[in-house]
């Protein structure tokens, strides 16, 4: 169990064959420390997302103000979901599939290491290459959901939309690269014992999440290459003018993979809940199966509703129904996951910790999103309500208050394990409360603003409307987020430097990743644990109490306990950065094109040709 | 623990907070309130939500108290040891997939009816308007009618109306809060929309909005439904349908506008500055006349609008930047003058449907000057503007890539609700349009102006006007009523 032993617990020079400095960052092929790349990255872009709120939520304060442009806030309001979605929720998921898929199933590393240095690499370049055009006025301005013809070359020429369809084609790779990297992990890499049925339920959804990437992600890729290739061949998918092209192509395909995109955002954070809840109130994650099965459900479910996003474009009576219906039979497995972690806490001893509270004000939170989506599972009166701010309300309180809750939740509760750290609790909790104010500040009234009548994406709007009050209310709401946020930043860095020293598991957790020191070893475990139940270290028999014993003592090297540990290379890094310079040559010069083809195919050839490891002796 | 009762506080605020605003919102201080519906379409819809607040209340309650309340219950104290290490229950796990089903039901089966309802073909004998989204404002044409007109219809109540839509550039969405829900306006397709007014709102004037992003100008694709009785809409019908008055060929006398004494022209182009005093003696008048005028009990319907004084306490910008314009149509003789059939009275116009977007400060205009609306008409004729606007009766403004102008006079509104139609307005919309709303289609026309889109200074060489032309144009357009 906790040591006392008291030790730097950075990841400097820690790693015995690592190099010190940015070069082990830069060459590291190690999931956790790429986890927190991922974090770091992450939680920059999401602040950067926020930022760009609080001056959406600035210009909406009163009617009729001046303080950004028009083009300008549709840049915002465009940057502010792409950054949201594709920079900062999915990326923070990922950082915790990194950091903890392996030590949940009680694996050394992921199937693949480098690909998933690569993955990083391709989505650290890709979100900036899609974030920096802000700062020169032409970022993306055709909406998060770019649709078309709008997005065509005739009715938006400039560079904003090519920034947009390229920014989210490269983005794909860096997903997909993952997906497959996870979903061979999960399936091959489980320690002896580790069923299915017992493996944790955050890596349960971030499997049930992988699948939906891979089944996602070429939809928007297709969508995008036709988009792409209209923008820049003159082909005729979405064009308006010549006969044959049709815009709701676009809308169809964007759906097939916006909805999924939806549970790939907030099942994460269901997972990270699952782990929070059931340590803080000291009992088992009630209803276990069935929360693997309604993971399970409301993925397959989650192919079926797409349609449900275009109630009002006049798909007739017939497709009308069809999507209401699916649409509302998604919410009985999103029932019975709130009430199963209701009951998790019910006759459990429940502590409210940071991270419980920000798990069970998920649970409160994605509740209101969740009868709100209900709302608007009914086509006629969705089409009162689509467009609108009710619908931003909504989908706020699902991944603001499920995904956003959800992930917070996961950073408290595992910064721990991170860092070998605890995060301050009193600065948490000022940052909880905080952030549950603002929230429910800035998005409730939304509810109202939407239902009398105010359409979403509109930089302005008239005097007299009837508006302003929910509006004032949502601005002064959007202001305390920075606040909090610095709450944050400022626990963030001051408890990674002299935070009180976490121990191995300082919530008294049940899982596998609590068994080995904090931070945890370059190679997890010493010895790879044997697993007889959901959480050995509470309910364990023998084995798992033995290999828990071994893998808790700390200060051996790889090499003391002969574990073959992954070369570092900087190989992943140059191939994702050959990768985006050949995308910067579709928009810049094909001298860029031909330098990042050849860059790419160099550094891939070079890695393919070069061990992963040492040989096993 | 402190940290939970905030919850439970917290969400019973939400709770009373919910249901306070859900009966606030339906006064009248919301005027696009989707939750007071107007029309047979609007009523289905709000039937459906009625029912789904209820049950979406009803389960709120259930789970944020089942939450509250375990959240209290179980709280660990003191010396607790380890609880009972349950790890589910079937029945449990039965009841609460089963439960929610049951309500889905409820909500499911008068969903599909209304969507059945709701989009089966239109009543025949409906009125039919065809509405085209461009961007950034909405024509409607009444095809059995052969009029056209824009940002601005006039539909009969207790008939149903058979909205057609299409696009003539990117995806739109027509929507009118208080008499239904939204279609979205889809290029290549037409896209179909009806609802019957009530009776009970006659003389009344909603607001439009596009309802789908649309590019830079969207938040400015706004239009005005003027709901009025058969009588009025025929009247207007009459009038719209005629060439434009000033300076066309004579058409027949309208049924009956006439009549109305010389003063009662001008009143809508005194400029904003012009406060709240009366610019002409007869003003004093006009808003009795108006009353008059309008309602139900008007037997013919075809009173004259009377335009009504600005009034610029919400528009305090206006007072420095805009100078003035007094378009003069010369005497009460001129035909152009008289609106040829019934508009909906300017003075009944609800202070929502007035725009109060500010002028940008720095566009300005010479102050006192007049228009002469047969020297604006030569100015108009020869300028750019017919390249994309047409006037029935004049037969060099045969433009269709803007709004029809034939009876511009006759509009409340200019720049898809952007601004209020009135002399001080239009001149500056005519002088810099790209300034007044971004990114539109309307070139910059002032001499001497900068085009924001073509970053270029406007000269003679590309047809610059000088404010005079403009005023002079002010008067014309402006008597096109």
């Amino acid at each position: 169990m906790a040591t006392t032993a008291i030790r730097t617990p950075a990841y400097g020079a820690e790693y015995p064959g690592e190099h010190g400095g940015l070069y082990s960052w830069l060459a590291t092929v190690d999931h956790k420390r790429i986890g927190i790349l991922y974090l770091y990255t992450a939680l920059g872009f999401f602040i950067f997302g926020g930022l760009e709120a609080v001056v959406i939520r600035a210009q909406l304060g009163a009617p009729n103000q001046h303080l950004v442009s028009a083009e300008f806030y549709n840049q915002l309001f465009t940057m502010h979901g792409t950054t949201m979605i594709f920079l900062a929720i999915m990326p923070l998921s990922s950082a915790f599939f990194n950091f903890l898929i392996p030590l949940q199933i009680g694996a050394r590393d992921v199937a693949f290491p480098r690909l998933n240095a690569f993955s990083y690499w391709v989505y650290l370049f890709g979100g900036l290459f899609i974030t920096l055009p802000i700062f020169f006025a032409v970022a993306p301005n055709g909406g998060w959901f770019g649709y078309a013809p709008l997005t065509t070359k005739a009715y938006s020429p400039g560079l904003n939309i090519d920034f947009w369809v390229i920014g989210l084609q490269i983005l794909g790779v860096s997903s997909l690269a993952a997906a497959f990297n996870f979903l061979t992990t999960i399936i091959n890499l489980r320690a002896p014992g580790m069923t299915l049925m017992r493996m944790p339920m955050f890596t349960w959804m971030a499997f049930v999440v992988q699948v939906l990437l891979v089944l996602a992600f070429p939809v928007i890729t297709i969508a995008l290459v036709f988009l792409l290739f209209d923008r820049f061949f003159g082909t005729n998918f979405y064009n308006t003018v010549s006969a044959g092209a049709d815009p709701l192509l676009w809308q169809h395909l964007f759906w097939i993979f916006g909805h999924p995109e939806v549970y790939i955002l907030v099942l994460p954070a269901f997972g990270l809940v699952s782990e929070v809840i059931p340590v803080y109130s000291r009992k088992p994650l009630f209803g276990y199966p069935v929360m693997v099965y309604s993971g399970i459900l409301i993925a397959v479910l989650g192919f079926g509703v797409w349609a449900h996003h275009m109630f009002a474009v006049g798909m007739g009576p017939i497709a009308d129904t069809f999507f209401g219906l699916t649409t509302m039979l998604i919410a009985i497995p999103t029932g019975v996951k709130i009430f199963n972690w209701i009951a998790t806490m019910a006759q459990g001893a429940v502590r409210y910790t940071t991270a419980m509270l920000f798990g069970v004000s998920l649970v409160g939170l994605f509740t209101i999103g969740g009868i709100s989506g209900i709302m608007h599972s009914s086509p006629p009166a969705d089409l009162q309500q689509t467009d609108t701010y009710f619908i931003v309300a909504h989908f706020h309180y699902v991944l603001f208050g499920g995904s956003i809750m959800g992930i917070f939740a996961g950073i408290y509760h595992y910064f721990p394990k991170i860092t070998g750290r605890m995060l301050d609790e009193k600065l948490g909790k000022w940052h909880f409360w905080l952030m549950f104010i603002a929230m429910n500040l800035t998005f409730f009234p939304m509810h109202f603003s939407g239902m009398l009548g105010m359409p979403r994406r509109i930089y302005t709007y008239d005097a007299g409307q009837g508006w302003d009050l929910y509006n004032a209310m949502s601005t002064i709401g959007a202001m305390i987020f920075p606040i909090a946020m610095l709450f944050f930043i400022y626990n963030f860095f001051k408890s990674r430097r002299s935070g009180e020293i976490a121990g191995s598991n300082p919530w008294g957790a049940g899982t596998l990743e609590w068994s080995i020191p904090s931070p945890p070893p370059e190679y997890n475990f010493a010895k790879i644990p044997t697993v007889t139940t959901r959480y050995p270290l509470w309910e364990g028999k023998e084995p798992d109490h033995e290999s828990a014993r071994i893998n808790a003592q700390e200060g051996k090297t790889p090499h003391e306990l002969g574990i073959i540990i992954p070369y570092s290379t900087m190989k992943p890094l140059l191939v994702a950065a050959g990768l985006i310079i050949m995308f910067c040559g579709l928009i810049w010069s094909h001298v860029l094109l031909a330098v990042g083809a050849g860059t790419l195919i160099l550094s891939l050839y070079s890695w393919l040709l070069s061990p992963l490891e040492p040989e096993h002796s | 623990m402190k940290g939970s009762d905030r919850l439970r506080r917290l969400a019973c605020y939400a709770v009373i907070a919910a249901l306070a605003v859900a009966a606030v919102s339906c006064n009248e201080a919301h005027p696009n309130t989707t939750l007071v519906p107007h029309s047979d379409f609007g009523r289905e819809i709000d039937f459906l939500w009625n029912r789904l607040l209820l049950l979406g209340t009803i389960v709120f309650i259930l789970v944020e108290g089942a939450l509250v309340y375990v959240v209290f219950k179980y709280r660990r104290r003191e010396n607790q040891g380890t609880p009972p290490q349950t790890h589910g229950s079937t029945k449990l796990e039965i009841a609460w997939t089963l439960i929610p089903a049951v309500i889905l039901v409820f909500i499911a089966v008068p969903t599909v009816k209304t969507i059945f309802i709701t989009q089966a073909q239109a009543a025949p004998g409906s009125l039919n308007i065809d509405v085209t989204g461009h961007q950034w404002w909405w024509e409607f044409r009444y095809p059995e009618y052969g009029v056209t007109t824009a940002n601005e219809i006039y539909i009969p109540v207790g008939r149903t109306v058979n909205f057609r839509l299409r696009s003539a550039d990117v995806i739109h969405s027509f929507w009118t809060p208080q008499l239904g829900g939204k279609r979205d306006v889809v290029t290549n397709r037409t896209n179909y929309l009806w609802y019957t007014p009530d009776s009970s709102i006659a003389s009344s004037v909603w607001n439009g909005f596009c309802a789908e992003y649309c590019g830079s100008s969207h938040a400015n694709m706004r239009f005005r439904v003027f709901t009025v009785t058969q009588a009025q809409f025929d009247s207007w019908i009459a009038g719209q349908k005629m060439p434009a008055r000033f300076g066309a060929v004579a058409g027949p006398t309208p049924p009956a506008g006439g009549q109305i004494p010389p003063p009662m022209e001008a009143p809508g182009m005194s400029v904003p500055a012009g406060a709240n005093a009366p610019s002409q003696t007869a003003q004093g008048a006009a808003p009795r006349i108006a009353r008059q005028s309008s309602g139900t009990q008007a037997p013919g319907g075809a009173q004259p609008a009377i335009p009504r004084p600005q009034t610029p306490a919400a528009n305090p910008g206006a007072q420095t930047s805009v100078g003035g314009v007094t378009p003069s149509t010369g005497a009460a003789s001129i035909p152009g003058a008289l609106p040829a059939g019934y508009i909906f009275p300017r003075a009944n116009i609800p202070d929502y449907a007035i725009p109060h977007t500010p002028i940008p400060a720095d566009l300005k205009f010479t102050a006192g000057l007049t228009g002469s609306a047969a020297r604006g008409k030569q100015v108009f004729s020869g300028a750019a503007c017919i390249g994309c606007h047409s006037i029935a009766g004049n037969p060099a403004a045969m433009g269709v890539l803007g709004p029809n102008l034939t009876h511009v006079g006759s509009r409340s509104i200019i720049a898809a609700g952007r601004y209020p139609n009135t002399a001080a307005y239009l001149a500056l919309w005519i002088k810099n349009a790209r300034k007044m709303k971004p990114d539109v289609l309307m070139p910059t026309l002032g001499m001497d102006e900068y085009d924001p889109v073509l970053k270029a200074k406007v000269t003679s060489a590309n047809g610059g006007l000088t404010d005079q032309q403009i005023a002079d144009i002010v008067a014309y357009l402006t008597a096109l009523k």
